[in-house]
């Protein structure tokens, strides 16, 4: 065997294994994605967005001022943002996190894509009518419905990680009609409201980094109620 | 045979249904001590307070007014409903998500027996919470002496609601076993809300009165609850219409082959149909509503002793030697009403049509304040307060507040167009020259006077201004010494009255 021979057989080796490392990668990923029922949250995203798009095609919810226009928008969005946060349930518990080194970068990846395709379908829904305050105010209210969604999936279990985006849309539907001035209340706010946008990303960013590094509480003392 | 006869009675065998019964309530008791309602029950306290408990405590002490908000736009339903659905529909999976049905369908009790006892323990968490919370906010509000009737059918309703959620997410989680099954059935059941709103917003009456958040006519009437009770039509009606999606969701969870024997899914089916049948009724009779200021009418639900007014003893006081009698409802205001007449009753004292007794009504419209009207022999001054009418305070649904000296010069301004016989419109320069100056005499300033008349008419008119001959006549008219404008006005006040008299002829 000559040192070339040697050379090319190395060389082959080192692409094969790269090429295995992809393929697990991927593999680890899809794994990753049909345990939390990605698929079909995909499926209730796309639902959403065509929800969207024909409540404001057919003006379902525009009897009234800003406030009551854009209930059934946000409504849909907070919708969407719950599914986001519920895949983030994990069935598997310890075993998963003993055994799994690339867990967190997989539960960032897995919440940022879906928030990401959400806005999407949304964005594409809205196409049907005139959603008040744009697809700007959309992504504004989608992230931040979708961090207090990782926070709630994180104190409370995946399950219920739905309990926080509604119980933050029952207090947007009050505060909406008291014509709201803190950039907390990110619905009431324009949509190039700078104050409103630190807000919802804050509280985004904190449900990504909660959600990578702690994960939704499930297994051991802190089991899911059922 | 003696042996036989002698040997100890054995111990009867326990009933069957006796020990079906108990059964049933110690798995109740599992099922009631392991829900997962109790975990969110904080959250809907929270949210309880800052929608229902906070908003109310803005308005005015009035049962009417307080409940607004929570009863009457239905927001304890909001609070409640979509997370009981939620946690309803996540209980309802659990045995299709722990992939645990064939194991319990092959248990010695029905499955169909078995979920309804794990609904029941749902729905009686959500209930005792929801019973819990209204009773803290009505007592705060009794605490603090809020006057008129609380409205405990609209109260039924909220249970009702509540119930019919718990089922309906039951439902949405056994069907839908899944991850997805809670939120799904949150956000619904939220969207339903919204949209019962928004339909009730668009239709005033008709079907669309069925709608729990639909507050159309029940309660856009003022003084219910204070000079008539609350019609029980339309809250019995929305009660049916829920207890019958209850009847169809609970009946839906035995038609499947697993759920039961024969006669059991018969029994479902026939509870399906029944509420179905109820839910078509209570829309038809709602179908035949008539709206009208006691609240919504519905025939064949409608008790003529829901009829009569509710007794009271008026509360009085004296204005300018006139009696003023209220409602003891409205008796905080009687010192501000009595302030208001005052001055204006002394300007007209001895005057023909000049009212000997003042006598609060039941308001005769539906929002706003309500005219003033002067009739019989001697001539009482009958006018209505209304709870939604621009009282001192937070008023309502209003922006901002009504002041005291807003209150009554509204008052003033309403008991001159009534004494003058001038409407809000149609009334004639000179009459306006006149109710102009009567109100500057009594106290309101001509440069108050368009925007307070603004407030006091009755539908939508033009901007007023304080210019123009009408207000150069009433500055002549108010600079008057007090016996040269009395006898001028006891000349020609029928000339007045019937709009014979023109601007010129003033003095």
């Amino acid at each position: 065997m000559t040192a070339g021979t040697e050379s090319t057989l190395a060389g082959a080796a080192s692409g094969a294994v790269g090429y295995r490392r992809t393929g697990a990668g991927l593999r680890l990923a899809r794994l990753h994605a049909v345990s939390r029922r990605v698929p079909f949250a995909l499926g209730l995203l796309t639902a959403f967005g065509a929800l969207l798009g024909v409540a404001l095609h057919y003006h379902w919810s525009m009897a009234g001022g800003y406030a009551v226009q854009v209930l059934v928008p946000l409504t849909i969005q907070t919708g969407a943002a719950a599914v986001i946060t519920v895949s983030t349930y994990g069935p598997f518990g310890d075993p998963e996190r003993a055994t799994g080194r690339w867990l967190p970068w997989l539960r960032l990846g897995s919440a940022l894509a879906l928030t990401a395709i959400a806005y999407g379908l949304l964005a594409a829904g809205a196409t049907g009518g005139v959603l008040p305050g744009g697809t700007l105010a959309l992504l504004r209210y989608l992230a931040g419905s979708a961090g207090l969604g990782l926070l709630s999936a994180v104190a409370l279990g995946g399950p219920f990680g739905w309990v926080g985006p509604m119980a933050y849309l029952l207090i947007t539907e009050v505060a909406l009609d008291g014509d709201p001035t803190t950039p907390w209340i990110w619905a009431g706010r324009p949509p190039h409201d700078h104050g409103a946008a630190l807000c919802a990303g804050a509280v985004f960013v904190a449900g990504l980094v909660a959600i990578t590094v702690l994960g939704t509480r499930n297994g051991g003392n802190h089991s899911t109620p059922e | 045979m003696t042996a036989a006869l002698d040997a100890p009675v054995r111990p009867a065998p326990v009933a069957p249904i006796r020990s079906a019964s108990l059964s049933f309530l110690r798995l109740l008791r599992i099922e009631l001590r392991r829900s997962p309602v109790v975990l969110i029950l904080p959250l809907i306290a929270a949210l309880f307070w800052y929608d229902s408990y906070r908003a109310s405590m803005t308005q005015q002490p009035l049962w009417m007014l307080r409940t607004f908000w929570n009863m009457g736009q239905a927001h304890t339903i909001i609070d409640f409903g979509p997370f009981v659905a939620g946690m309803a529909a996540w209980i309802g999976s659990r045995d299709g998500r722990r992939r645990t049905t064939d194991l319990v369908t092959a248990a010695v009790r029905p499955r169909w027996t078995v979920a309804l006892v794990s609904w029941a323990a749902t729905a009686i968490w959500a209930v005792a919470a929801y019973l819990a919370f209204v009773g803290v906010l009505f007592g705060v509000y009794a605490a603090e002496g809020v006057r008129g009737e609380p409205p405990w059918w609209w109260v039924a309703v909220g249970v009702t609601a509540v119930v019919a959620f718990s089922a309906a997410g039951f439902a949405v989680g056994t069907f839908f076993p899944s991850r997805f099954a809670a939120p799904l059935a949150a956000f619904g059941g939220f969207l339903a809300m919204v949209m019962s709103a928004q339909t009730g917003f668009k239709n005033p009456s008709g079907w669309a009165l069925i709608l729990p958040t639909n507050s159309q006519g029940n309660y856009e009437q003022q003084d219910t609850g204070i000079f008539y009770p609350y019609l029980p039509d339309l809250p019995i009606a929305r009660i049916l219409f829920l207890a019958g999606i209850l009847a169809a969701c609970l009946g839906l969870l035995g038609l499947p082959a697993r759920a039961g024997g024969r006669w059991l899914r018969r029994t479902a089916a026939l509870v399906t149909l029944a509420g179905v049948a109820t839910t078509a009724t209570a829309v038809v009779l709602v179908g035949t509503a008539q709206v009208d200021l006691r609240g919504v009418v519905i025939p064949a639900l409608h008790d003529a002793a829901n009829d009569r007014p509710i007794a009271y003893t008026p509360v009085c006081g004296p204005a300018a030697q006139t009696q003023v009698c209220l409602n003891p409802a409205y008796g905080r205001y009687l010192t501000d009403v009595t302030t208001a007449l005052a001055p204006a009753l002394a300007e007209v004292s001895g005057l023909p049509g000049a009212p000997q007794r003042v006598t609060q009504i039941a308001a005769t419209d539906t929002g706003g304040p309500a005219a003033m009207a002067i009739s019989g022999s001697p001539p009482v001054l009958l006018f209505g307060l209304g709870a939604e009418a621009s009282l001192p305070g937070s008023n309502g649904f209003q922006d901002g507040t009504t002041t005291t000296k807003d209150f009554e010069g509204i008052l003033r301004v309403q008991f001159a167009q009534a004494f003058l016989g001038a409407g809000t419109a149609g009334d004639t320069p000179a009459q306006q020259a006149v109710e102009a100056a009567l109100l500057q005499r009594a106290g309101t300033t001509l440069a108050d006077q368009p925007r307070l008349e603004e407030i006091a008419r009755l539908g939508p008119g033009p901007k007023l201004s304080a210019t123009g001959p009408v207000y150069d006549a009433a500055k002549r008219l108010a600079a008057m010494a007090g016996t040269a404008w009395h006898a001028w006005l006891a000349a020609n006040l029928t000339a007045l009255r019937s709009g014979a008299l023109t601007l010129e002829q003033l003095p």
